[in-house]
């Protein structure tokens, strides 16, 4: 085999393409050929140089440059788009706006009797609104004004029951009225006096016995009270 | 494959989301292809931006039966390559070889790096210098191969040559390169044993 011959199968030798028998002969040349044996250590070199050697570093901007140069300033998407045309309402001081907006919304809608659900042809009529909001208030106002009522029934019985309950503890504890014009010393009257008392006593019980559970439940009073209203 | 072929027909139909994604994928490979046949970063920004304004031009005419993307990129690339060489040198004629050398030397030396960065890259600027010197041939059929790593049958239809002709214009590529960098490296050394201490 010729130098000539050695050089022009470098490349294959150094890339493994050469069969076996081919090979052979290369590396038998090779073994007793100085010169063919440093040049082919040199372009073994160069292999290993260019696959070492680092890829180049484009520009950050390239990209974009050649994007511009091709297809212009790129359009924003539909998203994109519709993300600018909302990002004010995301702000916390309009979506708090449009919250209370809201709220005063459902309040006006609750007010007018508006079922939203069912919504029907008056129902978009302003008047329509004016006069169930007016309904509402009155109705809201009336009810207010029966419990108001109610309330007061109520406490008037309750005022009077104690009062009731009261009056035979004030007839107890008041002292025995000395008889007019006339003498401590008579004991029999005395008698007579006491016994008056306990046969007032003997009387009260049953209101005494009533009054203490009357008071103890005051919803079977206001029941009472109510009855008594109707 | 089916990924190009996929943003391929979105470009087709006018989805520039695809287009960026095809020059996200390709930009850094022709950009370097460039910057091999060059050997500078300027020209080849320009140049890398010339072959995808061409590709997007001429995108619908790519056929897939033919090859790969990949394939017709570098073709594309490659032919536009020759042209520019074609056309600047006149420019090249007036400039020296001392212009090249003074160009690497001005170059920011990385010394604040690791010893390993320097070396990189001390060795990315002598591979540079070296394909700078061969002719155009060899130095596209080296780049393809070597730096590019296509495979030979892919670098016969970016060249449009047969394939042995590839493995011959390879093969000398490389001869010719270990040629010129071991002339390189006897005139770089002395230089560099000088400048030391």
């Amino acid at each position: 085999m010729t130098h000539l011959e050695i050089e022009n199968l470098a490349s294959d030798y150094l890339e493994g393409f050469l069969d076996p028998a081919s090979r052979a002969v290369v590396e038998t040349h090779l073994a007793e050929c100085s010169p063919c044996r440093e040049l082919v250590g040199e372009v073994r070199h160069v292999l290993e140089l260019c696959r070492s050697a680092e890829e180049a570093e484009p520009a950050p901007w390239l990209v974009s440059k050649i994007l511009l140069a091709t297809v212009g300033e790129r359009k924003p998407t539909l998203l994109e788009q519709l993300a600018t045309y909302f990002r004010p309402v995301l702000k916390p001081r309009v979506a708090y706006s449009i919250a209370m907006a809201v709220f005063a919304f459902s309040i006006i809608v609750n007010a007018a009797g508006l079922n939203l659900r069912n919504l029907r042809f008056e129902d978009l009529n302003p008047r329509t609104w004016i006069f169930r909001a007016d309904r509402s208030w009155h109705l809201a106002l009336a009810r207010g004004e029966k419990f108001y009522y109610d309330l007061r029934l109520v406490i008037e019985i309750e005022s009077r029951l104690r009062q009731l309950r009261g009056q035979p503890q004030d007839q107890e504890e008041a002292p025995p009225r000395p008889p007019a014009g006339g003498s401590t010393q008579g004991t029999p009257s005395g008698q007579t006096q006491l016994a008056s008392t306990e046969g007032s006593r003997i009387e009260a019980p049953p209101l005494g016995k009533r009054a203490p559970s009357a008071v103890g439940r005051p919803t079977a009073l206001t029941g009472a009270g109510r009855s008594l209203i109707q | 494959m089916d990924q190009d072929l996929d943003l391929l027909k979105r470009c087709v139909v006018g989805e520039n989301s695809a287009w960026e994604g095809l020059l996200r994928l390709y930009a850094r490979k022709t950009y370097n292809l460039c910057y091999r046949f060059t050997g500078r970063p300027d020209e080849a920004e320009d140049l890398t931006q010339e072959v995808f304004m061409k590709v997007f031009q001429t995108l619908r005419t790519y056929d897939a039966g033919q090859g790969s993307f990949s394939t017709w990129l570098h073709r594309v690339a490659r032919n536009h390559l020759v042209d520019h060489y074609r056309r600047t040198k006149r420019d090249r004629m007036t400039s020296s070889i001392e212009d090249d050398l003074v160009r690497i030397e001005e170059k920011p030396s990385p010394g604040a790096g690791p010893t390993g960065r320097v070396e990189a890259r001390e060795r990315k600027e002598l591979l540079q210098q070296g394909l700078d010197k061969l002719s155009p041939d060899l130095r596209e059929a080296v780049i393809l191969r070597d730096l590019q790593d296509l495979d030979y049958e892919e670098i016969a239809q970016v060249l449009g040559v047969p394939q042995g002709t590839v493995k011959s214009r390879i093969n000398r590529g490389r001869l010719e390169l270990a040629r010129v960098l071991k002339r390189m490296e006897v005139v770089r050394g002395p230089a560099k044993a000088g400048s030391e201490p």
